[in-house]
């Protein structure tokens, strides 16, 4: 056979479906789901949504090669992608290849952060991304295609190979596939990547390393104060790894409970402080040997209480999802940034 | 039937490697040896294990520790700095 670290085009012979999943689960290039097959007019369909986009991409941790348009275009294919999707695949790739994302931390580490993708602007409408109910769920193409191309992308380019690479103790089910849309029709506020700093025009993805979504069910507080008391008890738990208080994480405001929360006149900034405050940890929720190591790596106790983040600004506020009494509470691997990246349309 | 390659990857360019040490020039009976924990838990305790059976055979006042500050993220290059700079040798501990 080709020599695969060598070619960027093989000849794999005649092989039906089955065949070529066999084929492709033998290379190690399956997540365990049916891969469609990479030809190369299906990989130039993908890439000429991105024509222009001639920025090459740096190596990818661990296996410290670099991408091509190509080789990702090729896991596009296979995971399903329409070829309008790949632009955010892209973006989406560019963005955990930042430094700051510390990509090679997310992928070999024994936590089970999983890839998250943020989409905001007019992007979401145009390729149907999922904004609303069931957003972080099945039944969304895109969704499900543009984070399963990310993820495939880092196992066969970037050889976060389970067991091998990556070396995840549990993983998650959000390690398949974990994008979706803010639901920025029902947003109060700004959307999240013009507190960013782009326009709202412009369509962005923005990466975080992190954990499936935690539900925060809240169907009785009827004032943004009980409600960020509910969401700040979600936060506070002991054994997760934004205690190390050096990352950002996210909080997902369901359209219903920002209603609320907004009603009552509190702007991010004031959501940020509160939650900020709220969620810090005592000390006495952690035991002795975790003090002792939380010590040594220079994690602060400042009054007896460990803080989630660096400050109000690392929690990142946005709405998703549809109707109920629901938000969630998105943590993060703790040791990276969150990365936004224009979208570039060919 | 040809597709295109799903793990294919463009190599480091040579000149973004480092030079390698030649781990074969390395006198580990007498030279300066890091032990570089990768900060997880008792990964000091091993490594500091390591040194003390070692002095069964060498004298270890030139093997010295170091660690990261967070086992998540990569060691500082200040670190590699030093360590490159004064010792001919390092050991590691990479896992929990």
């Amino acid at each position: 056979m080709t020599d695969l670290t060598e070619s960027e085009v093989i000849e794999v012979g005649e092989l039906d479906l089955d065949q070529w999943n066999d084929y492709a689960a033998e290379q190690g290039w399956s997540d365990g789901f049916p891969l469609m097959v990479p030809t190369e007019e299906k990989v130039e369909r993908m890439i000429e949504a991105c024509r222009g986009d001639n920025e090459p991409f740096p190596p990818m941790s661990p296996r410290r090669v670099a991408p091509t348009l190509q080789s990702i275009a090729a896991n596009a294919v296979m995971a399903g992608c329409k070829p309008g999707y790949f632009p955010v695949v892209v973006g989406a790739v560019r963005a955990v290849l930042n430094p700051d994302y510390n990509l090679h931390g997310t992928l070999a580490t024994t936590h089970p952060c999983a890839q998250g993708i943020i989409v905001n602007g007019p992007i979401r409408n145009a390729l149907g991304i999922n904004c609303g109910s069931n957003c972080f769920g099945q039944g969304a193409k895109a969704n499900a295609t543009i984070g399963r191309a990310l993820q495939l992308t880092l196992l066969n380019v970037g050889g976060a190979k389970p067991g091998a690479m990556d070396r995840a103790t549990h993983g998650s089910p959000a390690k398949y596939s974990f994008c979706f849309g803010e639901n920025e029709e029902e947003s109060p506020w700004e959307p999240f990547h013009v507190r960013r700093g782009f326009d709202a025009d412009e369509s962005v993805v923005t990466l975080l390393p992190s954990e499936p979504p935690h539900n925060i069910n809240d169907h009785a507080s009827t004032t943004a104060k009980g409600l960020l008391k509910t969401i700040a008890g979600t936060i506070s738990q002991v054994g997760a790894n934004v205690i190390s208080g050096d990352a950002p994480y996210t909080i997902v405001l369901g359209p219903e409970h920002a209603q609320t929360i907004h009603r009552d006149g509190w702007t991010i900034p004031d959501i940020q402080q509160q939650l900020y405050e709220d969620s810090k940890l005592h000390v006495s929720r952690v035991s002795d040997e975790q003090r002792e190591f939380y010590k040594e790596r220079t994690t602060e106790l400042v009054n007896d209480h460990y803080y989630l983040s660096r400050g109000p600004e690392d929690i990142q506020i946005l709405v998703a999802g549809g109707p109920g009494k629901h938000s969630a509470y998105i943590p993060t691997f703790g040791h990276n940034d969150a990365c936004s990246v224009r979208i570039k349309q060919g | 039937m040809r597709i295109v390659n799903p793990s294919f990857g463009l190599e480091e360019g040579s000149e973004n490697r480092s030079d390698a040490a030649d781990a074969g020039s390395t006198d580990w009976s007498r030279d300066a040896i890091a032990i570089i924990s990768n900060s997880k838990p008792n990964a000091r305790e091993l490594l500091e294990g390591v040194r003390d059976k070692m002095s069964a055979h060498r004298a270890t006042d030139n093997i010295d520790y170091f660690f990261k500050d967070s086992a998540a993220k990569p060691a500082p290059d200040a670190l590699y700095a030093e360590v490159a700079e004064n010792y001919k040798g390092a050991i590691l501990a990479l896992a929990d």
